[in-house]
């Protein structure tokens, strides 16, 4: 099986103007600025395969909207290749175009006055998408996401939500087989960012699309992405699955007890997370956690003990507190 | 053809989007009304102290004053309104939308928007041309007509080229805001037939900002003063023009590097 999307080396540098504060150096930047090379993206490699659903984590700035653009053809890469179906997106071929989509979910492309059904129209012109098949998309994806009672009202009367959910059907009218979805569920309530979400994953489902993902919210990854690609400062910093990932950057684990007195001091073994009730979680260095068990068990009239993996979050919380020398 | 299509389906989203603004047609009604009143007091003025301006007579400037209406309410319904929203994308980095479409980017950048109700201003044109050809007794013949409908084709394109040259500057000087309202002053002295400018200015207005072709070449069409030799020249310079503009716009795309994230 052929790569979907394939990146070798690829870097973006930006140069930026650079001044001091104040008049005088503002005055100064007139006649001659000063200019920082940064690197946006700093050699990345990795490939996707067709239909894989991939998680893109990073912090903000790491260059994770740079990469999206590049590979949907919006900026021209440093250096480096870029191969999205066979094609070098930089180019912007029309038919490159017409099987790539990017939703961004801090921006709207929908016409702010009009119904969404307005608007969709206008994309099934843009993709010259047969009418029949137009409207069979569009009253499929109307119904999976609910939006029956909605299509007719302008987009400016509608909730963040309501928005998101259009503007994704809007974005995949045209049946791309590539998704670079930047954020999609930005800002939206936990029963609105699931149902993004479950939608996402039937259509990769159904159309056998390739998908790569980021977002903030690590219940959008844990659900719909296998695999995890981290960049920070620009650079590669893993690529395997959620699982490997915990694995390489926690230093913690955590391990959970009940505990017939509730009262006893517990800080000789580690850092008490919470406590509800006489349900005690702590939290323990990796390398302990065998001790600090059997400890537990010894010592104290411990019940139903488990270890666990640290969330989700408390490891990205660790990547993303890589230095940028750790990086290099 | 496609493109064709797809500026129809843009023209009719633009024309859907203004009906949801009613008040703006009785507010365009009123604006061109004042204009008209000004023009119309203004060309009163002159000509209650003399009877022909630069070899121009009064029925002959009203005709210009047409073309110079009519050509303003195609620069505000269709040219103007995408040019701002272009380099307000350019400066927000939110043409990304635009650029991930398969087709052409200059023109899905130049039919995104249109302001329905500015064709107030181009009926208006074509009612005072009227009034003006009336006084003058003209005779339609079909070359004038040709004349004046090839010229007034090409003045748009050139006043566009110029717009989107301006336009495409913003890829790397950000804000071209101003250079613009510069256009809006310079295009008013289009008011007046070319011929009654001082030399240095007449080939400024030509060449620098293509006003003179676009609303002095028509009129002459209309008026019997237009030469074979202008109006070679004027679509040799249109034709230049929108080349060049074309990659000017390329280059700057080029170069965009969008506002982050």
């Amino acid at each position: 099986m052929t790569s979907a999307i394939s990146l070798q080396k690829l870097a973006k540098h930006y140069q930026v103007p650079e001044r001091e504060a104040g008049l005088k150096a503002a005055a100064k930047g007139l006649f001659k600025r000063q200019y920082k090379n940064v690197k946006a993206v700093d050699e990345i490699s990795f490939d996707i395969q067709s239909g894989e659903v991939v998680g893109f984590l990073g912090p903000n700035g790491a260059g994770k909207t740079t990469t999206l653009k590049m590979l949907s053809g919006l900026l021209h890469p440093t250096s480096g290749t870029a191969s999205v179906l066979d094609f070098e997106p930089a180019r912007r071929s029309h038919d490159f175009l017409r099987q790539i989509t990017l939703v961004m979910g801090n921006r709207n492309q929908l016409s702010w006055d009009l119904p969404a059904l307005d608007s969709f129209d206008l994309q099934r012109a843009i993709y010259s998408i047969p009418t029949d098949e137009f409207k069979k998309t569009r009253d499929e994806f109307i119904e999976i996401l609910e939006l029956k009672d909605l299509v007719q009202k302008p987009i400016r009367n509608l909730s963040l939500g309501e928005r998101m959910k259009m503007e994704i059907v809007g974005a995949l009218l045209h049946k791309p087989k590539i998704l670079f979805l930047d954020e999609p569920t930005l800002g939206l309530d936990v029963t609105m960012q699931k149902r993004i979400r479950t939608f996402v994953a039937e259509y990769n489902k159904r159309y056998g699309a390739t998908v790569l993902l980021t977002s903030h919210y690590m219940a959008d990854v844990e659900a719909l992405c296998k695999r995890i690609i981290v960049i920070h400062h620009g650079k590669l910093l893993f690529d395997g699955n959620l699982s490997q990932l915990a694995e390489k950057f926690s230093a913690f684990k955590t391990i959970g007890f009940t505990l017939e007195n509730p009262a006893t001091d517990l800080s000789q073994f580690g850092e008490v997370v919470s406590t509800d009730g006489s349900r005690i979680v702590m939290r323990v260095p990796k390398e302990k956690t065998s001790a600090v068990t059997s400890r537990l068990l010894n010592d104290l009239a411990v019940d139903d003990l488990t270890v666990e993996a640290a969330p989700i979050e408390d490891v990205i919380e660790s990547v993303f507190a890589v230095k940028k020398e750790a990086v290099e | 053809m496609k493109g064709i299509k797809l500026a129809y389906n843009y023209l009719r989203i633009g024309i859907l989007n203004e009906f949801q603004y009613r008040a703006n047609l009785y507010i365009q009604i009123l604006q061109t009304f004042i204009a008209l009143a000004t023009g119309l007091i203004g060309l009163n003025l002159v000509f209650s102290q003399t009877t022909a301006l630069g070899g121009w007579s009064k029925p002959e400037l009203l005709a210009v004053m047409g073309v110079f209406t009519l050509i303003g309410g195609i620069i505000r319904a269709a040219i103007q309104p995408n040019m701002e929203r272009l380099m307000e994308e350019i400066r927000e980095g939110t043409l990304d939308y635009a650029l991930t479409k398969p087709a052409d980017a200059q023109l899905l950048i130049s039919v995104r928007e249109f302001r329905l109700w500015q064709i107030v201003d181009i009926i208006t044109g074509f009612v005072v041309l009227a009034v003006a050809l009336s006084q003058l007794n003209w005779l339609i013949d079909l070359w004038s007509v040709l004349g004046f409908l090839s010229a007034l084709v090409m003045g748009s394109m050139m006043i566009y080229s110029f717009w989107l040259i301006i336009t495409s500057t913003a890829f790397w000087f950000i804000r071209v805001q101003e250079i613009a309202n510069l256009f809006e002053g310079l295009y008013a002295a289009g008011r007046w037939p070319i011929d009654i400018y001082p030399n240095w200015l007449r080939y400024g207005l030509t060449f620098l900002v293509p006003v003179a072709f676009a609303i002095s070449v028509p009129s002459q069409a209309l008026t019997g003063r237009l030469t074979l030799e202008t109006w070679f020249g004027a679509l040799a310079f249109t034709v230049f023009l929108f080349l060049f503009a074309r990659g000017i716009l390329k280059l700057g795309l080029k170069s965009y590097s969008g506002a982050s994230a």
